[in-house]
């Protein structure tokens, strides 16, 4: 049992900025997602049962997201999102390719069903353990292991290239199994995203 | 002999793969928040060791004068509350508040006095301000010109506008109401940008959007100017126009 250290919680922003990116699809969104997480968590001394801060902080993380969704949803009347009319961030990331990919996936995963989400953003984003994000999201590992399976088959899936799309119809005429490996490669290749549907 | 992996098996590591590659640091803005949030914590009250609350009071001994004491304690707080609030609706005196009705109506009022100009030393001002707070300068950046000014008093607040025009000639009324603290104003859809949170809301067939900057009310209204162009326009800031 220790105390947390709200000096420790800054080398964190990065990686849970990523994870509140996939799991609300929009980066201004997942910068109020961070802030509040933050402010949550200083709200009062915590202490915690491990060594790493990572999986408390992602079941903060967890929190704020639902509690946020159920307040939103409670909104009385909308007539436009922010995202629709705020420009993002200026600033480019690093990469631009590598900042479209993101913008891509990240929406994808946004899109799952919320357990599918969390369970994905908890090991493949933050890079939890098995057993961490067990317990940040408080099930049992054997769930997160299905979640996070079937939360990959999706992704997966929903980032091939539809069917009838440029690239589909220039394949040669005895098509290649498009596996996501091979797409990864290519995107290396040309910088192309994979599902753009680009020769 | 080892298994060939299968498709699933290669979406699976491909998408792990993937996510796991991605390494884009989060915005400054959001670094610099979070610090300040732990800056303002370490600032703060020394905070007790919360694992010591539950033997601090399981300790402290059962006081008959003490119990007398908090109950007399909140007797004296009961009284204090009953009388201000008995002075507050009995007095009358004071300025009845700002509603947002009030607030949006000089935004679409005919300027008084020429437009301000851009400012010399920021060049995402203008040199008009309420109490050091300054209106934006937008014509380079949105093509809206500031083509006028007017000063009201409303509801015991001096209220200043701006006026900004578009190429089409649509036409942008920006309020900043005077005085400490800002009138609330309730009703319409909120919406968070940056920890700010933007009140949308229509008032005599125009859309309205209010917000907070540096503790003052501003308000932004025009007509036939939708709620997605007032809510872009109001959530820049010069700190925007300094990071593109």
């Amino acid at each position: 049992m220790r105390t947390l250290d709200p000096q420790s919680l800054t080398q964190h922003v990065d990686r849970l900025y990523r994870a509140a990116w996939a799991l609300c699809g929009s980066r201004e969104d997942a910068e109020d997602l961070v802030q509040e997480t933050f402010t949550r968590v200083l709200a009062r001394p915590r202490v915690l049962s491990g060594d790493d801060e990572l999986y408390y902080l992602m079941r903060v993380l967890r929190n704020t997201f639902l509690t946020s969704r159920r307040t939103a949803s409670r909104r009385p009347i909308t007539v436009a999102t922010l995202e629709d009319v705020v420009a993002a961030d200026p600033r480019p990331l690093g990469q631009p390719e590598q900042a479209l990919e993101m913008q891509e996936v990240y929406a994808t995963i946004a899109t799952l069903p919320e357990d599918r989400r969390l369970a994905l953003v908890a090991v493949d984003v933050l890079g939890l353990s098995y057993r961490e994000a067990a317990r940040a999201l408080r099930v049992r590992e054997a769930t997160i292991t299905t979640r996070l399976f079937r939360a990959r088959k999706q992704v997966a899936h929903e980032l091939e290239p539809a069917p009838g799309s440029p690239a589909s119809a220039d394949a040669p005429v005895a098509p290649q199994p498009h596996t996501p490996a091979i797409r990864r490669e290519e995107t290396r290749a040309s910088g192309v995203l994979p599902g753009r549907g680009t020769p | 002999m080892t298994e060939r992996p299968t498709q699933i098996d290669e979406e699976q590591r491909y998408v792990a793969e993937l996510l796991r590659s991605f390494d884009a640091p989060a915005p400054a803005r959001l670094h610099r928040r979070v610090e300040s949030l732990v800056a303002d914590h370490n600032k703060g009250p020394a905070r007790r060791d919360p694992r010591s609350v539950g033997r601090a009071w399981s300790r402290r001994p059962f006081s008959v004068l003490g119990f007398v004491g908090a109950g007399a304690a909140a007797a004296v707080v009961v009284v204090v509350v009953v009388v201000v609030a008995l002075a507050v609706v009995l007095s009358g005196s004071s300025s009845p508040p700002l509603n947002m009705h009030q607030a949006a109506a000089p935004t679409l009022r005919a300027a008084t006095r020429s437009a301000p100009r851009q400012s010399s030393t920021n060049n995402a001002e203008l040199t008009a301000a309420v109490n050091g707070v300054k209106f934006p300068y937008w014509e380079d950046r949105f093509g809206w010109r500031s083509t006028g000014m007017r000063s009201d008093q409303i509801a015991g607040r001096a209220v200043t506008t701006v006026f900004y025009s578009d190429a089409s000639g649509r036409r942008i009324g920006y309020a900043i109401i005077a005085g400490h603290p800002a009138p609330r104003i309730n009703g319409g859809a909120v919406f968070w940008h940056s920890g700010v949170p933007y009140r949308v809301l229509t008032e005599n067939g125009a859309a309205v959007v209010s917000w907070l900057r540096d503790g003052h009310l501003c308000v932004i209204s025009g007509r036939g100017v939708s709620s997605a162009t007032l809510l872009r326009l109001a959530s820049w800031s010069d700190r925007d126009a300094s990071a593109s």
